[in-house]
């Protein structure tokens, strides 16, 4: 399908935004510990924290993008959500994706999975769901792609399996055009395949089937492109190990170099449903100008998308904790037993939606009658003890300043933060003034994201978004801090 | 408005005891009071009872006082249980006090008991916690040791004090406690043994926490009128103080400091007349070694930021200006959570007798308790005198 009415209000990409966790395990790890590493090509690769999944990975890109395009959450009309790894199998996640991006109520949202090229599907989704205008003033479409993959501990797939997520902004006017699309399905199961379930991938390892599906479907799609491939600097193709995509270059009729222009699999590893995404953000961050995403999902089907334009990036892929194998068990949860036995603080699901517009959008409340901040607003005003019939609504930045803290020492954290404190080990827990909008402040408690390491009085900190603990098999995602300093 | 006067206080030793029950620990707080009625008392005479307890391990929630007296042979009284976390017997006693001063009763009894040795760690570790601020400062993963270390780390910001502080209290309530046949970590430890312990929340390690123990104790409270009938040497309540504050520590104006504890012992000081370098004595709400510290200027015995001095001159020492919890604290006598506000006023109580034996505090006529609730959401403090030439 060739992009052919040339409206200018179709949308394009202003944006695009990507994540990675901080951790990372060479493939020396693995070979210390197996004896021998199956992922060819990956030299080392991503590693989600205990307290982060595909939502927390694509919150995190989502303001990224949303922060490169100028834009904000509450312009979010149209908003996609895909990952092969849902945190639940069963429950729309995109509700609480928009409300910690404070999208409008009545935003389009959708998830897609099943398939490493959910992603593309996404992004395909919402360029025919575009313009978005009217009563909405002009909207943006917001796509997050996440993906955290794992198999079995032996695999070649766990072995290769990697993590993060990438977001674009679309909106008119913007400065990158998808000029070019396409997209092929032919019937190729096993590939690679997860049972219902289970949390682990796997295929059959037939090799040269594998490579035929992969190059079959690829190739399908770009055939129908009208776009030379010849003219793209850069191809950013679905990698489920550093060795496959160029097995691909005489389908896509890119030559091998073109697709190493926009390879992450050596560093990130296999990062499922935002691998070609990653691969487009890196791309346009080294100011190439026309990339080809190239899209892969087993079953099997392929996406091909020529993207043109200088499109503004804001990009933390760089790692910074390493890992020994015995700490990737431990964060992965192959080695720790969950919550004990003996309960928790107990707090209701239904209590703890009350509170949702604190734990997502950190809304505090200004007393009326002494203007003095509060949080959680409620109850008797915390400086002037007078009774507050309605508080003001005011947005906290996010940023504030540590006044006390503690790390609670390994086997020390209560019930409900046992498994954390198990995969990720001490944490801390703080006292922050996190700063109003006006210049004064206001005091929450909050864990302060370390990488193992203690934090000081004073120190600067801005809030992200992650598990804070699950409950009765409902995960309650809310906000933390880390160190301005150790942002990336 | 009439007097209040102790006339008998007792306890059971504080420890691990896997052969007593709530209810027997109860009843033999109960026996060691009576027991130190220097003219005795019956059952009979008691009108009102107040109980102090958290419910570690759930056991009896609904009905605990009722279950506690009856089996404690005190049938019939009127009971009620107060819950205020760690200051739920010291409330108790601010009870009995007041049933007492209004006319209502002759002769009160509070009293306060917990068992948390026969718990799972896990069971432990969620049954402490549920004094904390629960849907904010418990979700960021902290505990009593963790909100007590962020004071700590705002304290040793703000002023000269250090961690080692924290060791030379520990010493000393070890000190004091292996005076103690009841203490439950009743043996000495040395500054290197209190400095170099576990980590438990930084800067706090497990030197600088107290146990949790089971145990209970017991208070008997007379007026005025029927003081006579007990003793000749009574234990007047000179003064209560009590305050609320916050539970949450994030939501307080201050973190190197317990609101709830100055506010009550200046509401105790002031209906007592008196100054707090009067007192000849003083047990403290030491959960954690930083709140002996905090309470030292909570409770005037020195200036803001002056604990460390305090401590570094030996003047809280047993044989100091104002010996501080010779009974061992909470450190190291132990720490049955209801139970321990009752406690100190039977410490309290042989103190102003003269019965406290080797860690007795010379002429000791004017003492002082302060028993804290969770980290400081209650407070409550008491001013005991021995009326001489009565």
């Amino acid at each position: 399908m060739s992009d052919g009415d040339g409206t200018t209000d179709e949308p394009g990409i202003a944006a695009i935004g990507a994540y990675t966790p901080r951790l990372r395990i060479d493939a020396a790890e693995f070979e210390d510990a197996w004896g021998r590493f199956d992922a060819a090509g990956v030299e080392r690769k991503a590693v989600p924290e205990a307290d982060e999944d595909a939502l927390t990975m694509g919150i995190e890109a989502a303001r990224r993008a949303l922060d490169a395009a100028d834009r904000d959450g509450d312009e979010v009309v149209h908003l996609a959500f895909a990952t092969t790894t849902p945190p639940m199998a069963e429950e729309d996640l995109t509700p609480r994706l928009a409300s910690v991006l404070g999208a409008s109520e009545d935003a389009d949202t959708r998830t897609l999975t099943g398939s490493t090229r959910a992603g593309a599907q996404a992004l395909a989704g919402a360029l025919d769901a575009g313009p978005w205008s009217g009563s909405a003033g002009n909207g943006i479409g917001l796509v997050v792609v996440a993906d955290c993959p794992r198999g079995e501990p032996d695999s070649e797939i766990e072995h290769a399996a990697g993590a993060g997520a990438a977001a674009l902004v679309l909106a008119a006017g913007a400065p990158g055009t998808v000029v070019d699309r396409g997209s092929y399905v032919q019937s190729y199961p096993g590939t690679r395949f997860r049972e219902a379930g289970s949390e682990e991938t796997t295929g059959l390892g037939v090799t040269q089937y594998d490579r035929e599906a992969f190059t079959t479907a690829l190739g399908g799609a770009v055939d129908a492109l009208d776009v030379d491939l010849a003219s793209a600097d850069a191809a950013a193709v679905q990698s489920p190990d550093g060795k496959l995509p160029y097995r691909a270059a005489g389908a896509l009729g890119v030559d091998t170099e073109t697709i190493a222009a926009a390879e992450t699999v050596s560093h990130l590893g296999d990062t499922g449903a935002a691998s070609a995404f990653l691969g487009v953000a890196s791309a346009f961050d080294d100011g190439t100008e026309r990339v080809l995403l190239a899209a892969y999902g087993s079953g099997a089907g392929a996406n091909a998308l020529v993207v043109d334009g200088s499109i503004p990036v804001d990009a933390a892929l760089s790692g910074v904790t390493e890992l020994s194998y015995a700490e990737y068990l431990r964060r992965r949860g192959e080695i720790t037993t969950g919550e004990p036995e003996g309960g928790g603080a107990y707090v209701s699901v239904p209590s703890w939606q009350r509170t949702t517009p604190q734990r997502h959008r950190l809304a505090a409340g200004r007393c009326p009658n002494c203007g003095a901040l509060n949080f959680p607003p409620g109850g008797a005003c915390g400086d002037c003890h007078a009774r507050v019939e309605e508080y003001e609504r005011v947005e906290l930045t996010g940023e504030g300043t540590i006044e006390a803290t503690t790390t609670i020492a390994q086997g020390g954290a209560p019930p409900e933060f046992v498994e954390q404190q198990s995969r990720s080990g001490p944490f801390v827990s703080a006292i922050v003034a996190l700063d109003g909008p006006d210049g004064d402040s206001v005091s929450v408690p909050s864990q302060v994201l370390a990488d193992g390491e203690s934090v000081e009085i004073g120190t600067r900190v801005a809030a992200t978004i992650r598990r804070i603990y699950t409950q009765e098999g409902v995960t309650r995602y809310g906000f933390k801090l880390r160190a301005i300093e150790r942002q990336r | 408005m009439r007097e209040a006067y102790i006339i008998g206080a007792g306890q059971t030793p504080f420890g691990a005891m896997p052969g007593e029950s709530y209810r027997s620990l109860f009843a033999d707080a109960v026996d060691a009071a009576f027991d130190s009625v220097p003219d005795g008392i019956d059952t009979g005479e008691i009108d009102e009872a107040v109980v102090g307890t958290l419910g570690v391990g759930g056991r009896q929630i609904g009905l605990s006082a009722p279950a506690v007296t009856e089996h404690a042979g005190l049938h019939g009284v009127p009971s009620t249980r107060v819950e205020n976390a760690c200051a739920a017997s010291g409330y108790a006693v601010r009870q009995a006090v007041q049933a007492v001063r209004s006319g209502m009763a002759d002769v009160a009894l509070a009293g306060g008991v917990e068992v948390m040795s026969d718990l799972s760690g896990d069971a432990a570790k969620y049954w402490l916690g549920v004094s904390g601020e629960t849907e904010w400062e418990r979700l960021t993963g902290t505990t009593f040791a963790g909100v007590y270390a962020q004071m700590a780390s705002a304290y040793f910001d703000r002023y000269d004090a250090t961690p080692e502080h924290l060791s030379q209290v520990a010493v000393k309530n070890h000190k004091n406690g292996a005076k103690n046949d009841k203490a439950h970590l009743g043996f000495e430890c040395s500054l290197e043994d209190a400095r170099d312990a576990p980590v438990v929340a930084d800067p706090l390690n497990l030197y600088h926490c107290c146990p949790t123990s089971d145990g209970a104790a017991a208070v008997l409270v007379a007026s005025e009128d029927a003081v006579g009938a007990y003793t000749d040497e009574p234990i007047r309540v000179a003064g209560v103080g009590a305050a609320s504050e916050r539970v949450g520590l994030f939501q307080r104006d201050t973190y190197t400091g317990i609101d709830a504890s100055m506010e009550a012992a200046a509401e105790a000081y002031d209906r007592a007349g008196i100054e707090p370098d009067e007192l000849d004595f003083a047990e403290v709400h030491d959960c954690f070694a930083i709140a002996e510290l905090l309470a030292y200027e909570d409770l005037g015995f020195c200036g803001r930021g002056e604990a460390g001095e305090l401590i570094d001159a030996g003047a809280t020492e047993l044989g100091g200006e104002l010996p501080v919890n010779a009974s061992g604290g909470l450190k190291s006598k132990g720490h049955p959570i209801g139970a321990t506000g009752a406690g100190q006023i039977a410490e309290a109580y042989k103190q102003l007798r003269g019965e406290a034996g080797e860690r007795q505090v010379q002429d000791a006529e004017l003492g002082l308790t302060h028993n804290v609730g969770g980290s400081g959401g209650a407070a409550v403090v008491h001013v005991l005198e021995r009326e001489v030439g009565r």
